[in-house]
């Protein structure tokens, strides 16, 4: 028997659980392992302690609140659905709960259309901005166009579209 | 010796009222013509050598509507702008700094100031004139005057990337004077040119620098998202499906990508150059974003798209497998069509 093994035994042993040949196995190790007797003896010192402490009783109605808290829960359920109910009956709570069911469900939905009509407006202005900053390497553009393209792009995605005035 | 004396004055007089029939009078016209490369080279070094304040004049057909914009118009070398917008009423009043690092607008009706990147390049590149002349059809056209000075008329003709366009390059300075663009039936879509203009050694910073109005309201617009630095890394970015080849039209190379928001708009922002000029693609799920309806309607590929000219550059959007795209470049939009047919061929990743 492995060191491991017969450590792993010593609570069963001490019990008088093991089989015979299981322990005279086992008493084999004891005897040239010092470190399992040590062990022995606390584990046979820990259970003497033990069995010395004197018995409590559980208080006298614990049994029966155990047995009645099951029944408290179901009584704060059908409180609260009697709540809503009465709640319910009243046309404005009524009216209250569908709109904010219904705000939940339709506010993504109108904010991502929203968003995408969003991009769309602003879209084009981004385009013209930034081709505008890339085109400054270009060495025939001319800086003061660049510097009008980009600041009413600027403005209009403030949002203060600048209409070009008609000369023709 | 009276008539001989009277006779002499009348040859004079002929000669000098005949152009071109006196080498002498007209020297300036007769000068050959510089090389393209070293009207560009010139043109290109000008941003790191030149300061200049000047009164300058855009007129262009933005949409439906043509506009005219004038303005005041300093620049320091290297890569400070200051522009104060003078007429139409909808932009009198505008300032707009730009420091190099950054850009400021104020809006005085709004009283409002937006803080930004900087859209000025001041860097003096004359080492771009080789990728310019292989890539574009430059010819110098000839020399003229331009409020005062003398120009070397370049053209840039309409290749598979260029456009029809137009510069009259101060041959001094460097600096563009006028520059005119034409749409394919060959109308004026773009005219910019000083009415006039004063050139500097050295323009005073104080110029340069922009001083918020008290109590302005400040908004920042930089640009957002984390950047790509290949198609790969973009898809990687994108939560959905995009498409974003290597290359565009054959020589537009991927440059760079990201994913820009704005409130609620998002897209994926793919942008391709050809050394020059800068062709972007945005890609955003029809799902969260309504197509928009701008510009004018055109066929593109085989499906409806809308067309926005805006003088120096053109928006072609469409609808494809469920995406909003839009192109964006400098280019003719039959050439924006021609990126269309191939990114609608392309497979999303």
């Amino acid at each position: 028997m492995t060191h491991l093994a017969a450590s792993q035994r010593l609570s069963a042993y001490l019990d008088g659980e093991l089989a015979d040949p299981e322990r005279q196995v086992l008493d084999a190790h004891l005897r040239g392992c010092t470190v399992c007797r040590r062990d022995l003896a606390e584990l046979a010192r820990v259970k003497s302690l033990l069995s010395a402490l004197p018995e409590v009783e559980p208080p006298p109605g614990l049994l029966a609140d155990l047995r009645e808290a099951p029944a408290r829960l179901t009584s704060v359920l059908d409180s609260v659905m009697a709540w809503l109910r009465s709640a319910f009956r009243r046309p404005a709570v009524a009216a209250a709960a569908v709109m904010l069911a219904l705000l939940l469900i339709v506010l993504p939905i109108a904010k991502g259309r929203l968003d995408r009509l969003q991009a769309a407006n602003v879209g084009v202005d981004v385009y013209v901005h930034e081709q505008a900053l890339f085109s400054a390497a270009d060495p025939f553009a001319d800086p003061a166009y660049l510097g009008l393209l980009i600041s009413d792009a600027n403005i209009a995605l403030v949002g203060q579209r600048r209409s070009p005035e008609e000369d023709r | 010796m009276h008539r001989r004396a009277g006779w002499l004055a009348a040859v004079l007089l002929l000669l000098v009222a005949q152009p071109g029939t006196a080498g002498w009078r007209s020297g300036a016209a007769e000068r050959p013509l510089p090389d393209a490369a070293v009207v560009l080279r010139t043109m290109l070094r000008a941003p790191a050598l030149i300061d200049y304040e000047g009164t300058k004049v855009i007129s262009t057909v933005r949409g439906r509507t043509a506009e005219t914009v004038t303005m005041l118009e300093a620049y320091k070398r290297l890569g400070k702008l200051r522009l104060e917008f003078l007429s139409p009423e909808s932009v009198s009043g505008r300032l707009v700094i730009d420091d190099g690092a950054a850009s400021w607008q104020y809006e005085p009706g709004m009283h409002l100031v937006v803080h930004g990147p900087s859209f000025v390049s001041g860097v003096g590149q004359p080492e771009r004139a080789g990728a310019i002349l292989r890539g574009y059809g430059v010819r110098i056209l000839g020399r003229e005057e331009v409020i005062g000075r003398s120009t070397m008329v370049v053209g840039l003709a309409a290749g598979r990337a260029g456009s029809h366009r137009q510069l009259w390059v101060d041959e001094v300075t460097g600096v563009p004077l006028r520059t005119e663009e034409r749409d394919a039936r060959g109308e004026i879509i773009y005219v910019s040119y000083f009415s006039r203009i004063s050139y500097s050694l050295n323009l005073p910073p104080a110029l340069f620098q922009f001083r918020r109005p008290a109590g302005a309201r400040v908004v920042e617009f930089y640009l957002s998202g984390d950047p790509a630095g290949t198609p790969a890394e973009l898809l990687r970015l994108a939560r959905s499906p995009v498409i974003a080849p290597a290359t565009l039209l054959g020589q537009y190379r991927f440059r760079d990508g990201r994913i820009a928001h704005h409130g609620a708009f998002s897209a994926a922002v793919a942008t391709y150059s050809d050394g020059i000029s800068v062709l972007t693609v945005f890609q955003t799920p029809s799902a969260r974003m309504a197509f928009p309806a701008v510009g004018d309607p055109v066929m593109a590929g085989s499906g409806p798209a809308r067309f926005l000219d805006l003088g120096y550059f053109r928006v072609l959007l469409w609808q494809r497998r469920g995406v909003n795209f839009a192109v964006l470049g400098n280019v003719p939009g039959a050439i924006l069509l021609q990126a269309v047919d191939e990114l609608n061929a392309a497979q999303p990743r």
